[in-house]
């Protein structure tokens, strides 16, 4: 099975679509939305690198969705179930692809952070924050898993930059949540996207994710959950 | 491996109807059919992709999933596209990783005739080298049986004629090999046993030259000088009858006794005997219904001209 992610994590970074949408555009839209208009905000230069390093790693994380989708269309699926690999090993394979492949978007956008924009913070908090944000893709990585194995190759493509953009703004991973409406600024911290960042920015500020932030994730955690495991039912043995 | 009475239908078309079949260790073996005939259906059974809805599909000893996990088989499935961001070397040294004894994969890469190719990527090979490269991928764990289903379909004539010698030079090792196709003269020139299958049923199973026999024997031509063509069909073992220009071509079961009683009718002008093509033998087996009016292609040369009656 680590041949198998060796595998898809290569032909990941291969895919030049990947590393645009998910390392270089993050990496760009935070380096644009913290210095123009000459705003030297110092807080909102670590919040707004919180958020995109979220939008990033959920946005490599619904990739993964994208991979399977292309797999499933191309043959190479059905490939694997002629081959001694059981299909747990391969859907574990995936999951574990799509958590590797989340490290370059948080990485690329912490290190923009802390080289271009001058982010200081305590050595523990850099770790903290890219560890949280790691472990914080999860759900969205099953997000895209649920989508993948559910959808066409192109529905997935949709499906998933649909789910991106909607969760990136309405979670204020783009434009913080001061500038929204009354009614947007309650929705907004029951998404999953919004409690993700938070995860960083507790830690930016100096205190735990708060009880809260756990609840709204682990509940999206196993509602995408269970919907990555329902569509690879349906689909795993008829591709 | 074996099916007994395997069926597998999908909404009201039984697309395996009640095949039963055996394979012995070592054949090369033809799945011969048209297109929608079931092939594919079979070899999915075959390879535990699809489960039959009644009776049962052993490999091994096993079910197909348990031999397929084992490493016992590889599979080389139809219209795959090729996987991509990968090169040739990666695809098939990973592959080579999932089985329990593979073969080294410089030895697969020479096997496929795809050598050269290893550091390419594969979503950038012609058709041609994209089958070759699959089928490394079938064989570089070194299965037992191995599985092809239409390997050859979309390839030209040259990138056909050396997937062929690839896959004998396979099979010469002692492996269980089966293939689909629906070319004739591939299931003819590369298996020691075609098996045909038609709306989901075996129609005949045996050797080229057995299938040429079961199909009606022999097909005697001969001119017809402007005369009539009333009472051809009554002749001692005449199956069919197909009028072509001036020349009546008679498919019979008898070929003696049919040339005896032309001779009594003083019809031998530019008499002609030879046995029936393999076309003529599979349009024969696999519609039986409007056999006497089937068009029969041109016949190709003939090995031998055996009249030997034979039930396959």
């Amino acid at each position: 099975m680590l041949g198998y992610l060796r595998l898809e994590v290569r032909r990941t970074l291969r895919d030049t679509g990947f590393v645009i949408g998910g390392v270089v555009m993050p990496v760009a839209m935070y380096l644009l939305f913290t210095n123009l208009g000459g705003g030297d905000d110092d807080s909102w230069k670590t919040a707004s690198m919180v958020g995109m390093a979220a939008y990033g790693a959920m946005g490599s994380a619904l990739n993964t969705g994208g991979g399977v989708a292309e797999d499933k269309a191309n043959g190479w699926l059905r490939q694997l179930r002629v081959t001694p690999m059981t299909p747990r090993q391969v859907v574990t394979g995936r999951a574990l692809t799509g958590a590797v492949t989340v490290l370059p978007a948080i990485l690329a956008v912490l290190a923009a952070g802390g080289v271009v924009n001058g982010v200081r913070l305590d050595a523990w908090k850099w770790a903290a924050i890219a560890l949280l944000l790691w472990l914080g893709s999860i759900p969205f990585t099953l997000l895209g898993l649920g989508n993948g194995y559910r959808l066409t190759a192109q529905t997935t493509g949709v499906a998933n930059l649909g789910c991106n953009l909607v969760m990136a703004v309405v979670g204020g991973l783009w434009f913080p949540l001061s500038l929204f409406p009354e009614w947007l600024r309650s929705v907004s911290p029951y998404m999953p996207t919004n409690r993700f960042a938070q995860l960083g920015t507790a830690v930016a500020d100096g205190h735990a994710p708060t009880l809260g932030a756990l609840l709204v994730l682990t509940f999206w955690l196993l509602a995408f959950g269970s919907y990555a495991v329902t569509s690879y039912r349906m689909t795993a043995r008829t591709v | 491996m074996s099916f007994t009475g395997a069926v597998k239908t999908f909404g009201a078309v039984r697309a395996v109807d009640g095949v039963d079949l055996e394979l012995a260790a070592g054949e090369t073996v033809a799945l011969l059919g048209r297109n929608g005939a079931g092939k594919s259906t079979a070899i999915s059974l075959l390879l535990g992709l699809h489960e039959p809805d009644e009776g049962v599909v052993r490999l091994f000893g096993g079910t197909p999933e348990e031999s397929v996990r084992a490493g016992r088989v590889g599979a080389m499935l139809q219209d795959g596209r090729p996987v991509p961001r990968v090169t040739v070397g990666e695809l098939v040294g990973f592959v080579a990783r999932t089985y329990p004894r593979p073969i080294p994969v410089a030895e697969a890469l020479e096997l496929a005739g795809v050598a050269e190719l290893a550091d390419r990527r594969v979503d950038r090979l012609s058709g041609g080298q994209q089958q070759r490269v699959r089928f490394a991928v079938a064989l570089i764990g070194n299965p037992a049986l191995i599985v092809l289903d239409e390997p050859t379909a979309a390839l030209d004539v040259e990138a056909r004629h050396a997937f062929w010698v690839s896959m004998r030079a396979y099979a010469r090792r002692g492996h269980t090999v089966l293939f689909s196709t629906h070319y004739l003269e591939e299931a003819d020139a590369n298996a020691d046993r075609i098996v045909v299958i038609d709306r989901g049923r075996i129609v005949a199973d045996g050797s080229g030259e057995q299938l040429r026999r079961a199909a009606g024997g022999n097909l005697v031509s001969f001119d017809l000088a402007g005369a009539g063509t009333e009472g051809l069909t009554l002749l001692p073992g005449v199956v069919s009858v197909e009028v072509r220009g001036d020349r009546a071509r008679l498919r019979t079961e008898d070929s003696d006794a049919t040339v005896i009683a032309l001779a009594e009718r003083g019809a031998i002008r530019g008499l002609e005997v030879v046995a029936a093509s393999l076309d003529d033998a599979f349009l024969a087996l696999t519609s039986p219904s409007d056999a006497a009016s089937a068009p029969s292609s041109p016949p190709s040369p003939p090995p031998s001209s055996s009249a030997n009656l034979e039930a396959v």
